[in-house]
C-alpha cells in the first residue's frame, strides 16, 4: 500500500511549545495514517498532547514549533503558508472543538457561526447560506429556529451540536472531534456520539476522536491510539485495545474507567506525568509497575508485539507472567481414573488479577497445585516469565511465585512460633541476616494486619485462630515479595472487614508494583469485585474466560450462566 | 538457654497427667535408675567375688543371700540393673533413632527406596527373632555391645513403621509443601518440621523396645549367649538354673525369684509408662 493512499499520514511530528520555560515538548513524535472514512480514538490523560495533536493537524499551533511532517493528501502542509493552510481548514479537514461557552463567540448567532465557514470558501448569497445551515442544523436535530439565538441561550448539548454543524458546513473529509462528550449529561452525551456515529456513516468522513471518555472511543472508533506525554505508547484496534491493553499506561486508564468496571474499585494511575522536556527514556517508567532501572536510558520504539498492535515498551508490552499450556491431571484412585484436569491453558499477566471461579471439585485446586509445582503434571508446560518452571526455581526466589493453600490450619505448622513461620522462606533461601529477615517478616505481618508485639511473635500457631492462621500463611506468602501469588480460598475464613483490608492491600500491591495474582474462588461477589480477567472452571475444563466485565455482563457459556444466576440470585 | 527448664515443667505437666499405675512406673524406674547409678555404694559388698558362704538364704548379712559361690545377689542385681539399663536404652536408642531415621527417609521420599524398605521390613517382621538372635550373638561373640547391636538389628523395624506412616501423613501437610516450594531440602524438612514432629512417637516406641531389649537380653543370658563377664539379671537366672537340682531345694526361693522379680518390674513399669505416653501422644486422643 502506498502512502498516496492515506488521507492522511503524519510523519514524525512534535510539537513544542517554547513560550514557557524550559520549553515543553507536547507531541513527540508522533506518527499515524489515516485512510479515507476511518476513524481513529487518541486517549490518554489530560496534559498528554491530544489537543495540542489535533491543534497541530489543523496548523493552528501558534506559540510553537512543529517539526516533521503532516501530509494531507500527498501535500504536506507543515511549514505551509497560512493562507494556503486556510484552503484547507474547514473544507478539507475540520475540527469540532472541546466544548465550552468560550469557543463560540458571544456576540454572533449560531446561524452566522454556522454560516461562517461557509462564507469563507463558497461564494454563496446569504440566503443560499441561510438555506445551508438550516440544513446542516435539521440534519444535527436542532430546531432551525435555534440560528437566531445566541450561544449563550443554548445548553451544552445544544452547543456541541452547533459545534459539529459547524465542522460538517463545508463537508470535509478529515473531522478531528475533540472531546465531544465532556460536560454533557448522559442522555445528550449518548445523542451526541450517536449522531456522530450516523453522520459518519452518511457522510462518510475520516474521524479522528479526542477523548478520555474510554466508552466513547469504544463506541466511535475502529482503530485507538494511546498518547503519554506527546509519545504513541500503545496503537491497534479500539475493540482488542480496550478488551486487552498491553501497555501498562493504557491498563491504567482503563482501570480507572467506571464503565468498564462497573463493580471494581477505582485506580488510577499512581503518580504524575513529568512536566514537559524531553525525556531520555520511557517517558511513562517513573509510574510503570513493571519499570526497571534500564527503561529510563533510551526511548523505546514503537514495535508490533501483535497483530495490529503495536507497543513503545522496552519489555514488550505488559508482561506475561505465568503460561500454562494444555495442563492435565490425572489421580488414578482405586480402578477409577478421575481427570481432575483436562488441557487447561491460561496467562496470566503482570498487575492482573485473574480469578478462577467454579464449582468445588471442577479441579481449580489441582489446577493451582500443578501450576506451582506442588504437584507433578499430567502434560503441559508451565512458564514464568517466558522461562519453562522445571523444579522449584520460581517458587525459590524473592519476587517469583507464589502459592498460598486452601487449609489455613494445616498451612502453618502447630509446633512453630509466628516468627519462625514467617520468617520460614527467608531462612530456606538464606536471605540476609537474621535481623534483616525478621524485619522482612513483621513488615509482611503488618501487611495482613496481624500484631507486631513480640508476645504475638512468640506465640506459637495452635493458639492462634483459624482466621490468624490464614493471614498468616499470606504473610508467610507475601515475605518474598512474590510478583505473582496462587490464592486458593485465601480469605474462606476471614472475617469481612479483614478481607477487605487484606484484597485492597494486594489490590494496592498490583496497581503499584505490577503484582499478578490468580485468586481461586467460589465467591463470586469477591471475584466480581476484585478480578480483572475470569477463568470459569467446569469439571476440570476452561469453559469459559475473557475480561471480568464481559464474563459477568454478558456470559456466554451455559455453565456460567447458571453459576452467575445462581450466585446473584438472592441479590437481584 | 531458657529451654532446659522450659522442658523440665513441660515433663512435669506430662508426668502430672499420668495414672497411678504410669507414676508408679515411674518411680521404679528412677529407683532403678539410681540403684544402678549409686551401685558401688548400695552393694556393700562385692558382685564378683565370694563375700560368703555359699547359698546361704537371704537376711542376715545378705539380705537376698547368695549363689553358689556365695556371692552376694543383691551386690549382682545392683550391678545387673546396670547392664540392663544400658543394653535397654542402648538399643532403643539405637533401634528408635535408626528406625526413626529409615521410617522418614523411606516416607519422605517414596518411590524405590521406599518399596525396598518395606519389603525389608516386612522380611524382619516374619523373621523369628529368637533363633537369628541366638545364631548371630554366638556369631559375633558374646560381648554387651554386640548384643545391643543384635537387638538393634531387630527392633528398628517397628519406629521405622511407624515414622513412616506419620512421614505419609505430614508429607501432604500444606506447611510441608510451602516450605517445599519454598526450596526447602530433605536436610531441612527433617530437621525442622519432620523430626520434631515424629519425635514424641519415636520416644514412646523407644521406651518400649528398651523393656522388650531388657527382656530379649535376659533370654540371651539365660541361653548362655550374654557376656559372661558382665553380670546381667538374665546370668544371674542362667546360673541359677544350669545349678543341677534347684527345683528340689530352697535355693531358687531367691536365686532365682529375686532376679526375675527385678526383671519383671522393671519390664512392666516400662510398660505403664509407654502405655501412658503412648496415650498422650496419639493425636486420637487429643493433645
Amino acid at each position: 500500500m502506498t502512502a498516496d493512499q492515506y488521507l492522511l499520514e503524519i510523519k514524525n511530528l512534535a510539537i513544542t511549545y517554547h513560550a514557557v520555560q524550559p520549553p515543553v515538548k507536547a507531541v513527540d513524535g508522533v506518527s499515524l495514517q489515516l485512510r479515507k472514512g476511518e476513524s481513529l480514538g487518541i486517549i490518554g490523560e489530560s496534559g498528554c498532547g491530544k489537543s495540542t495533536l489535533a491543534l497541530g493537524i489543523m496548523g493552528l499551533i501558534r506559540q510553537g514549533i512543529v517539526e516533521g511532517e503532516i501530509i494531507y493528501k500527498g501535500q504536506n502542509l507543515v511549514g505551509l503558508p497560512e493562507k494556503r493552510l486556510r484552503n484547507y481548514r474547514w473544507k478539507d479537514m475540520a475540527m469540532v472543538f472541546q466544548n465550552s461557552l468560550e469557543v463560540l463567540n458571544p456576540v454572533l448567532s449560531v446561524g452566522e457561526q454556522v454560516g461562517e465557514p461557509l462564507r469563507a470558501h463558497y461564494h454563496l448569497s446569504p440566503m443560499e447560506i441561510d438555506q445551508k445551515v438550516v440544513k446542516l442544523l435539521e440534519m444535527l436535530g436542532l430546531e432551525p429556529e435555534w440560528r437566531h439565538y445566541y450561544p449563550h441561550q443554548l445548553s451544552g448539548g445544544m452547543r456541541q451540536r452547533v459545534l459539529l454543524a459547524m465542522a460538517l458546513s463545508c463537508d470535509p473529509e478529515l473531522l478531528i472531534v475533540d472531546e465531544p462528550t465532556t460536560s454533557l449529561d448522559p442522555a445528550s452525551k449518548n445523542e451526541v456520539l450517536q449522531l456522530l456515529q450516523k453522520l459518519q456513516k452518511k457522510l462518510g468522513f475520516a474521524m479522528i476522536l479526542i477523548s478520555h471518555d474510554l466508552g466513547a472511543v469504544k463506541k466511535l472508533t475502529t482503530r485507538a491510539m494511546t498518547l503519554y506525554c506527546g509519545r504513541v505508547v500503545e496503537m491497534g484496534i479500539t475493540s482488542e485495545v480496550l478488551k486487552n491493553p498491553m501497555h501498562c499506561y493504557t491498563r491504567g486508564l482503563l482501570n480507572s474507567s467506571p464503565n468498564f468496571f462497573r463493580y471494581k474499585d477505582l485506580w488510577g494511575i499512581g503518580g504524575e506525568p513529568p512536566m514537559g522536556g524531553s525525556i531520555a527514556g520511557c517517558a511513562f517508567y517513573p509510574r510503570c509497575c513493571q519499570g526497571e532501572e534500564s527503561c529510563s536510558q533510551t526511548r523505546p520504539p514503537l514495535r508490533y508485539v501483535a497483530l495490529e498492535r503495536m507497543v513503545a515498551c522496552h519489555r514488550g508490552g505488559i508482561e506475561t507472567f505465568l503460561r500454562a499450556e494444555g495442563m492435565r491431571k490425572k489421580y488414578i484412585l482405586k480402578n477409577k481414573e478421575i481427570e481432575a484436569v483436562k488441557g487447561v491453558s491460561l496467562e496470566i499477566k503482570s498487575g492482573e488479577v485473574v480469578a478462577l471461579v467454579g464449582e468445588s471439585g471442577s479441579g481449580k485446586s489441582t489446577l493451582a497445585h500443578i501450576l506451582a509445582g506442588v504437584l507433578p503434571a499430567g502434560a503441559g508446560q508451565v512458564f514464568f516469565k517466558n522461562k519453562k518452571v522445571e523444579g522449584r526455581w520460581a517458587t525459590k526466589m524473592l519476587g517469583g511465585m507464589q502459592i498460598i493453600f486452601q487449609d489455613p490450619l494445616s498451612a502453618t505448622s502447630h509446633r512453630l512460633k509466628v516468627l519462625e513461620v514467617v520468617r520460614e522462606p527467608l531462612d530456606i533461601i538464606k536471605w540476609g541476616s537474621k535481623e534483616e529477615r525478621e524485619k522482612e517478616a513483621i513488615k509482611a505481618l503488618q501487611k495482613v494486619q496481624l500484631p507486631v508485639s513480640p508476645e504475638f511473635l512468640n506465640r506459637y500457631c495452635y493458639a492462634l485462630s483459624g482466621g490468624q492462621r490464614q493471614r498468616l500463611a499470606i504473610a508467610r506468602a507475601l515475605v518474598t515479595k512474590p510478583k505473582l501469588l496462587i490464592a486458593d480460598e485465601v480469605t474462606s475464613m476471614l472475617d469481612p472487614s479483614t478481607q477487605a483490608n487484606l484484597l485492597r492491600e494486594l489490590k494496592g500491591l498490583q496497581n503499584r508494583h505490577g503484582f499478578a495474582m490468580l485468586y481461586i474462588t467460589h465467591d463470586l461477589h469477591l471475584a466480581r469485585k476484585i478480578a480483572d480477567k475470569v477463568y470459569v472452571m467446569y469439571r476440570g475444563e476452561i469453559v469459559e474466560s475473557g475480561v471480568s466485565f464481559e464474563i459477568f455482563e454478558n456470559p456466554e457459556h451455559v455453565y456460567t450462566k447458571r453459576l452467575l444466576r445462581e450466585a446473584f440470585r438472592d441479590l437481584v | 538457654m531458657g529451654r532446659v527448664p522450659e522442658l523440665l515443667v513441660k515433663i512435669g505437666e506430662w508426668v502430672k497427667e499420668f495414672s497411678l499405675p504410669g507414676k508408679a512406673g515411674l518411680v521404679v524406674i528412677l529407683v532403678v535408675l539410681l540403684v544402678a547409678v549409686l551401685a558401688p555404694y548400695i552393694a556393700v559388698h562385692p558382685h564378683h567375688t565370694s563375700s560368703g558362704p555359699p547359698l546361704s538364704p537371704p537376711g542376715g548379712k545378705h539380705p537376698l543371700g547368695t549363689d553358689e559361690l556365695g556371692i552376694d545377689l543383691w551386690a549382682q542385681i545392683c550391678y545387673g540393673a546396670r547392664v540392663s539399663l544400658l543394653v535397654g536404652l542402648g538399643t532403643a536408642l539405637l533401634a528408635g533413632l535408626g528406625g526413626g531415621l529409615i521410617g522418614i527417609v523411606s516416607g519422605y521420599l517414596g518411590g524405590w527406596p521406599d518399596k525396598v524398605l518395606m519389603r525389608l521390613i516386612d522380611i524382619m517382621i516374619v523373621l523369628p527373632d529368637l533363633p537369628v538372635m541366638i545364631v548371630l550373638a554366638a556369631f559375633f561373640g558374646p560381648s554387651l555391645l554386640n548384643i545391643i547391636f543384635v537387638l538393634a538389628l531387630f527392633s528398628w523395624v517397628f519406629p521405622a513403621r511407624i515414622v513412616r506412616s506419620q512421614i505419609l501423613m505430614l508429607k501432604e501437610r500444606s506447611y510441608i509443601k510451602s516450605a517445599e516450594t519454598y526450596g526447602a531440602g530433605v536436610w531441612y524438612l527433617m530437621w525442622k518440621h519432620l523430626l520434631p514432629e515424629v519425635f514424641p512417637l519415636v520416644a514412646v516406641n523407644m521406651i518400649r523396645l528398651s523393656g522388650r531389649a531388657i527382656v530379649a537380653e535376659a533370654g540371651l543370658s539365660f541361653l548362655g549367649l550374654g557376656d559372661p563377664t558382665s553380670k546381667s539379671w538374665g546370668l544371674i537366672i542362667h546360673h541359677a538354673t544350669n545349678f543341677k537340682g534347684i527345683y528340689y531345694t530352697d535355693f531358687w526361693k531367691w536365686w532365682l525369684l529375686y532376679p526375675w522379680l527385678a526383671l519383671m518390674i522393671m519390664v512392666i513399669s516400662l510398660a505403664f509408662i509407654s502405655r501412658e505416653l503412648e496415650r498422650m501422644v496419639d493425636p486420637r486422643m487429643g493433645r
